[in-house]
């Protein structure tokens, strides 16, 4: 075990962020089950209201903001060192990793003490303890610093190969952590402005204007998530299969169309708030299906890529696909990431498609819809991902293997048949973020069968992911450094080109970032400010 | 030069965008020619003043009613409407704490109810609408959120 503190600092700092996303994901997805079993009418398990909202709380903060965030640093600076091969700057790492791991633990201690039932959205006038809102500070303005880390490692790289087409997976993160400045400005903004002075001093709050930076937050935030899982399918399927990727400049373009539009289309997510023009819901919607297209884009050159291999194994029409090494789960794990994520986006552009939002907005059909984006294309992603950073990045043996070639087909089946039905009762009109949908006796009987059937799924899904945090710490705590290396995480062999075009100028796809970001955003927020603030006093109770 | 793959990439981008193309069309005809928008209006109210409006429904025309509501931990008031052969219903919807968010189920109402702001919506019920409605909160407001709602009652 101690062998894990020992090594170069980049590894330790990977391990310790990735080692504790994992604890992050076991413990959220106990409160996952609670909350699934408390729901489901019949069950002879359920928590008190009071703790139902306390670890759905937990349960979002942890799942969708931490586990992600670790994951995610870790995963850049094993990636990055390995592929650029210069030096990171040390300190800013250090920096990083304390401030995001106090910020942690207070966020942490507020929720799990019971001070902070406010969900992970956490919307004003709502006043959860101060702990709460510092520790979300510290945990976002810690993150920056393994992204300045990043940015002046590629920027040293790039001084020594002046020329040289920018790899793959190096675009895919930076592309990453420019989306995550982007997301969190707005969200300091938010926390400095409107939340720190509500629950340190009390201050009266603007809903609106609490909610506008928000959501100026919340949509980027998702490609943050999203963004390293495509990176990994971009440069670990092909590296896998053997062939090329299909097309790197697409890649790229579905990269850059990321930095771009990710921003300026917050809006999607008020589309049934008072107060906010129609034609500028219109306009984000609009901006927000362009940004849809990336992913089309980049389902697109998987497949490509899959096709390609198949056929290079000898398939033919059809046959390629059972050419695949579909018993290797960090492949089969992807590739039903990326199917998840199909699903994902067609529930999202219905999400987003202005009148539809409508049926849907708050009701359990997005609970269907973000268990298999975040739930999946990303947490499943990084769950076999971390197949390969046992034996990279901890020199440790993938114990119980054959289990390990199970967990991703049982956690997309149960991911299915839980989204499903959970989409189906939101169709039908049941509400999310409820501990208990009875209503009187009035809520009608159709939700009850989709809510016990969409349990049957989430049941086994859990059941996949308790399968895999054992093997992940299993493997850890026994101690056979015998290596069995699946992937060479850590050995591209991508061409690269000596001459790189303007795709790989990514100040300028900064800059376009900004413009769009301003026209986006200044006319809501002149709307804004110009109406005259109506604020309102913090509410502590009831919560 | 132009190498084969290159063309599918072209197509498949051309299809992508003809798609986004025509969404964004049916859209904007259905927004802005046929004015079928979600919630949008609204006026700030000082939140004070929320003791001062009267809850309730006021017949302003022949089968056109206008309802005064406001969600407050835990409860709608009014906590239930009767409606006698609508054909236009105007909502007015504030907060007395929180935001909550106003869904009648089965139908297509769903909007956020803020503190600090009255919403505005027009809903035309379609005619073959009739009998008991569930109305809920569908935007968490506190550790009793699950107990707020309230009943539309539609007679013909
Ligand atoms: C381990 C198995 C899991 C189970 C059984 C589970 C179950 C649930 C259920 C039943 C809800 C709805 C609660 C409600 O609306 O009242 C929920 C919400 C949510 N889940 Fe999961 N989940 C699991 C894993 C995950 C994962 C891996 C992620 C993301 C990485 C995730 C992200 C979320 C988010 C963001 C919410 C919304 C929270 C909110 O509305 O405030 N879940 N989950
Ligand atoms: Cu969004
Ligand atoms: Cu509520």
């Amino acid at each position: 075990m101690r062998d894990i503190f020992k090594g170069s600092f980049e590894d330790i700092f990977s391990r310790i962020n990735i080692g504790f996303a994992i604890i992050l994901l076991a413990l959220g997805g106990l409160f996952g089950v609670l909350q699934l079993l408390s729901r489901t009418p019949g069950s002879p398990i359920k928590v008190s209201a009071a703790t139902y909202y306390q670890i759905l709380t937990g349960h979002g903060v942890f799942l969708a903001v931490a586990f992600t965030l670790f994951f995610i640093m870790g995963l850049t600076v094993f990636m990055s060192t390995r592929i650029l091969k210069v030096d990171i700057n040390r300190l800013l790492l250090k920096i990083s990793l304390c401030m995001t791991l106090l910020g942690a633990v207070l966020a942490a201690v507020s929720i799990l003490t019971g001070k902070a039932r406010v969900l992970y959205t956490f919307y004003a006038p709502m006043k959860a303890h101060p702990f709460f809102y510092i520790g979300a500070a510290l945990l976002i303005l810690g993150s920056w610093f393994t992204a300045f880390a990043l940015f002046l490692q590629y920027l040293k790289w790039r001084k020594q190969n002046p020329d040289r087409e920018i790899p793959v997976p190096i675009f895919g993160l930076l592309a990453t952590w420019i989306v995550w400045i982007e997301a969190t400005i707005p969200v300091v903004i938010d926390v400095l402005k409107v939340y720190l002075p509500m629950a340190l001093l009390g201050a009266s709050v603007d809903v609106l204007e609490a909610r506008t930076w928000f959501w100026f937050f919340g949509h980027p935030l998702v490609y943050f998530w999203l963004l390293p899982a495509i990176t990994l399918w971009y440069y670990l399927i092909p590296k896998r299969l053997g062939v090329e990727l299909f097309s790197k400049k697409m890649a790229k373009i579905a990269f850059i169309l990321f930095i771009i539009y990710s921003t300026p289309i917050g809006l999607h997510h008020q589309l049934v708030d008072p107060g906010v023009d129609a034609r500028l819901k219109y306009l984000h919607t609009v901006l927000t299906l362009i940004v849809g297209s990336a992913s089309m884009l980049t389902a697109f050159n998987i497949l490509a890529t899959l096709e390609r291999a198949g056929r290079k194994a000898g398939g033919g029409f059809f046959g390629w696909i059972i050419k695949l090494p579909w018993r290797d789960p960090i492949f089969s794990g992807m590739i039903l990431a990326l199917i998840a994520f199909g699903f994902g986006g067609i529930t999202g552009i219905i999400n987003t498609s202005y009148q539809l939002n409508n049926v849907v907005h708050n009701t359990s059909w997005i609970v269907g819809h973000f268990h298999t984006t975040v739930g999946t294309a990303v947490a499943l992603t990084f769950m076999v991902a971390s197949y390969g950073l046992l034996t990279e990045l901890f020199n440790r043996k993938v114990i119980a293997y054959s289990l390990a070639r199970i967990h991703p087909y049982l956690w997309v089946i149960g991911i299915f048949i839980f989204s499903m039905n959970y989409a189906l009762a939101g169709l039908a009109g049941a509400p999310r973020r409820t501990y208990d949908l009875t209503f009187g006796g009035m809520a009608p009987e159709i939700w009850y069968t989709y809510l016990k059937a969409g349990a049957v799924g989430g049941v086994i899904f859990a059941l996949a992911g308790a399968i895999f945090v054992l093997i992940f710490i299993l493997s850890i705590l026994v101690n056979k450094g015998e290596e069995v290396r699946i992937f060479k995480f850590g050995n591209p062999h991508e061409n690269l080109n000596e001459k790189h075009s303007v795709i790989d100028n990514i100040k300028l796809w900064i800059v376009v970032a900004v413009i769009l970001i301003i026209l986006g955003y200044s006319i809501p927020l002149y709307q804004l400010y110009s109406q005259g603030l109506s604020l309102v006093p913090p509410v502590a109770k009831g919560l | 030069m132009v190498h084969k793959e290159e063309t599918y990439e072209y197509i498949w981008i051309v299809i992508v965008a003809a798609v986004i193309a025509g969404l964004s069309v049916v859209m904007a005809y259905y927004g802005f020619a046929l004015n079928l928008n979600p919630v949008c209006n609204a006026t700030p109210i000082d939140i004070k003043e929320v003791e001062k409006l009267t809850p309730g429904v006021k017949e302003i025309g022949p089968g056109i009613y206008e309802i005064t509501m406001i969600g407050q931990q835990f409860s709608w008031n009014p906590n239930r409407i009767v409606l006698k052969d609508p054909k236009r219903v105007i909502f007015k919807i504030t907060s007395k704490d929180v935001i909550h968010g106003f869904q009648i189920v089965g139908t297509s109402v769903n909007a956020m109810v803020f503190p600090g702001y009255i919403g505005q919506f027009i809903w035309e019920p379609p005619n073959n609408f009739e009998g008991r409605f569930l109305i809920i909160c569908n935007e968490y407001c506190g550790v009793g959120h699950h107990l707020m709602y309230a009943t539309l009652e539609i007679e013909r």
